[in-house]
């Protein structure tokens, strides 16, 4: 082969490329521009059903507290049968950062109320303290580690959380005080209510898997498909 | 000596994270009987310095910074007005005993009002009641309820000479008249054992009132009395404010077994040979610390025998004074620092070389501090200066001790 020909071959294969990359760049740009319209087109649905706890978890005791001069105070019972349900993969756009807002765990009767409390990233829990002597509200998780040391009646602290994961939060002082966050990086959750019922608003169409959760107990992932604008149902059974 | 406590030190360190990351032990007290029947358990195991000039041993003769404890707790619920309370402690792997056993009866269900029968919590100070190595910052006593002071209540001296030359031998100790064997002199008030008998009580508001009658006294709570008297003590506790406590507790007993004192003065005396014991503390505690004072002020009345030839007369009652201040700083959530400051002064006594305290006055600053591996697992360290002022025994000491607390 001559230089000639050697460079006309050459001239060819750069516009081949040329040509692929224009294909390439035109059909990315078409697919990013096409994708909002598509998600847009589709109507949010919803997954509905009830969790059913076989067996409640038993609450926590206090310890016998033998170095005690008197018997203890009546404490509230913490509602252990309240589950959250929730998506173990997102819809993709559902990891945006939020602002998360506020919610709230009261500390009261020596017991935290509520039990367990779910929560996007972002979330401020106020902790505040209801009774006439003090608590000490703290996590060793390694999700958010705190701990808020010790006040009085009616004031309140604040912990921001930032990551995902399960906290599990105790008093320092008494023992048998403690409570769960669940903390989320979606907005696909929800806490079961006094019947078990749950309901979790403005899934995107699609195949996704589900886990009901009690107690530091997870079911198994259930797959379910949410169909466009409409609502899918699903029961768990836990223990 | 140090690389064997550095070994030791770091076998803790290595079994501690391995459970640690386990995370398999149980954190609750087991409960059962839907909740009626509660079981807890404690258990430490700490190593620390040979302790020549025995500061830190017990009354059951084991070093506190060199000990493995046991203590399994139960309570069982027979309806609102009747709980039966238990404990069962062993220490290095000694005889189990029965620390506590009790029935408490709350007859009215709306009062703040209980009594408790058996071998009862102590009424006497704020310490005794936490000696529990999950609610002791560090892992050293305070002196009042640790040290082993040359009084004994089976074996008392013909004279104060006798007794002055005693001083700092509380660890091993026997006097002229009573048992003769060698044995443990006693603390202020015995963190190790406690007192048999009735115990009363009450909260109205901010105010506790606790009275009890017993077989011993606070330095030595009994099973079963070893003379013919009973102690009443008592405890008032005011909390004003969310975390602040002040607490006072008066005690007084016969303290001298009757064979001591019909040994010494014959009989029909033993009940006049009484302890006396008076203590004051306060705790306030706020945001991440914690603040501990106590004070005890103890009097023992020994029988005043007819002295030996050339030795002078124990004239007057020993008596002893202890303060203790603690903190306790909460650096992070699974880390805190803390200190105390102990002092243990006795009363002077004229023998026949010159006057001194009868024991050996004791200094004590410990300083360490605890790394929460889990919630209920606890590495605690500490370094410990003891100063004894005088005596037959080693006059200062640098104690280095690890403990690892397990609870549930």
């Amino acid at each position: 082969m001559t230089r000639t020909q050697r460079a006309r071959r050459s001239q060819r294969g750069g516009a081949v490329s040329t040509l692929i990359g224009i294909l390439a760049f035109v059909s990315f740009v078409s697919l990013v521009l096409t994708q909002p319209s598509k998600l847009a087109a589709a109507r949010p649905g919803s997954i509905r059903g009830r969790v059913e706890i076989r067996r409640a978890a038993a609450q926590v005791e206090r310890r016998p507290g033998v170095a005690d001069l008197g018997t203890p105070a009546a404490r509230d019972v913490p509602d252990l049968l309240r589950s959250v349900v929730y998506l173990e993969s997102a819809p993709r756009g559902a990891f945006e950062t939020s602002d998360g807002g506020h919610a709230v765990m009261d500390q009261r009767n020596e017991t935290f109320v509520p039990h367990v409390l779910a929560i996007s990233t972002g979330t401020t829990v106020d902790f505040p303290n209801s009774d006439k002597f003090y608590h000490n509200v703290f996590s060793l998780s390694k999700t958010r580690p705190f701990d808020l040391g010790r006040y009085a009646a009616g004031n309140s602290r604040p912990v921001r959380f930032d990551r995902a994961g399960i906290v599990r939060v105790f008093c320092d002082i008494h023992s048998h005080m403690n409570a769960y966050i669940l903390v989320f990086s979606h907005p696909f959750f929800a806490m079961t209510d006094s019947q078990g019922r749950y309901r979790i608003e403005n899934v995107p169409p699609g195949t996704y898997g589900v886990i009901a959760w009690n107690e530091g107990t997870p079911s198994e992932t259930r797959p379910i498909t949410v169909p466009d604008g409409g609502i899918a149902e699903l029961d768990f059974t836990l223990r | 000596m140090i690389c064997r406590i550095a070994r030791l030190t770091a076998g803790l360190l290595v079994c501690a994270a391995r459970l640690g990351m386990a995370q398999t032990l149980p954190s609750e007290p087991i409960a059962l009987a839907g909740g009626r029947v509660t079981v807890s358990g404690d258990v430490s195991v700490g190593y620390g310095s040979a302790d020549p000039g025995f500061f830190n041993y017990t009354d059951y003769e084991h070093s506190a910074l060199r000990l493995f404890r046991v203590d399994v707790a139960a309570a069982v619920k027979a309806g609102p007005h009747f709980t039966l309370l238990g404990e069962i402690r062993s220490e290095n792997l000694d005889t189990v005993r029965p620390y506590a056993l009790y029935l408490r009866i709350r007859p009215w269900t709306n009062r703040d009002f209980d009594i408790q029968v058996g071998r009862v919590p102590p009424t006497f100070g704020a310490f005794a009641r936490r000696t529990y190595a999950n609610d002791n910052p560090l892992i050293g006593y305070p002196l009042a309820y640790q040290y082993l002071t040359t009084i004994r209540p089976d074996s008392v001296p013909a004279s104060g000479d006798e007794l002055l030359a005693k001083r700092s031998t509380g660890w091993f100790v026997r006097y002229v008249y009573g048992d003769q064997t060698f044995s443990t002199g006693v603390p202020l008030v015995s963190a190790f054992r406690w007192d048999t008998g009735v115990q009363a009580h009450a909260t109205i508001g901010v105010l506790s009132v606790t009275g009890a009658v017993t077989a011993g006294t606070v330095s030595n709570p009994l099973f079963s009395d070893d003379n013919r008297g009973r102690q009443l003590v008592g405890r008032v506790e005011l909390r004003p404010v969310a975390g602040l406590i002040l607490g006072s507790s008066l005690a007084r007993g016969p303290f001298v077994s009757t064979a001591a004192a019909h040994a010494a003065v014959g009989d029909g005396h033993d009940s006049e040979f009484t302890q006396t014991a008076w203590g004051g503390d306060a705790e306030y505690s706020r945001d991440h610390y914690l603040l501990r004072l106590e004070t005890i002020v103890s009097r023992w009345r020994l029988p005043m025998a007819v002295p030996p030839p050339n030795q002078r007369a124990l004239e007057t009652p020993p008596r002893a004074v202890s303060t203790s201040a603690e903190g306790r700083y909460k650096l992070r959530p699974d880390f805190y620092v803390a200190a105390r400051y102990d002092y243990l002064g006795f009363s002077e006594l004229t023998g026949t070389t010159g006057t001194l305290p009868w024991d050996a006055p004791v200094t004590r600053i410990e300083i360490g501090g605890g790394y929460s591996i889990q919630r209920n697992l606890l590495l605690k360290g500490s370094i410990q200066h003891d100063d004894r002022n005088g005596g037959r025994l080693l006059m200062d000491a640098r104690l280095v001790a690890a403990q690892l607390v397990f609870w549930f």
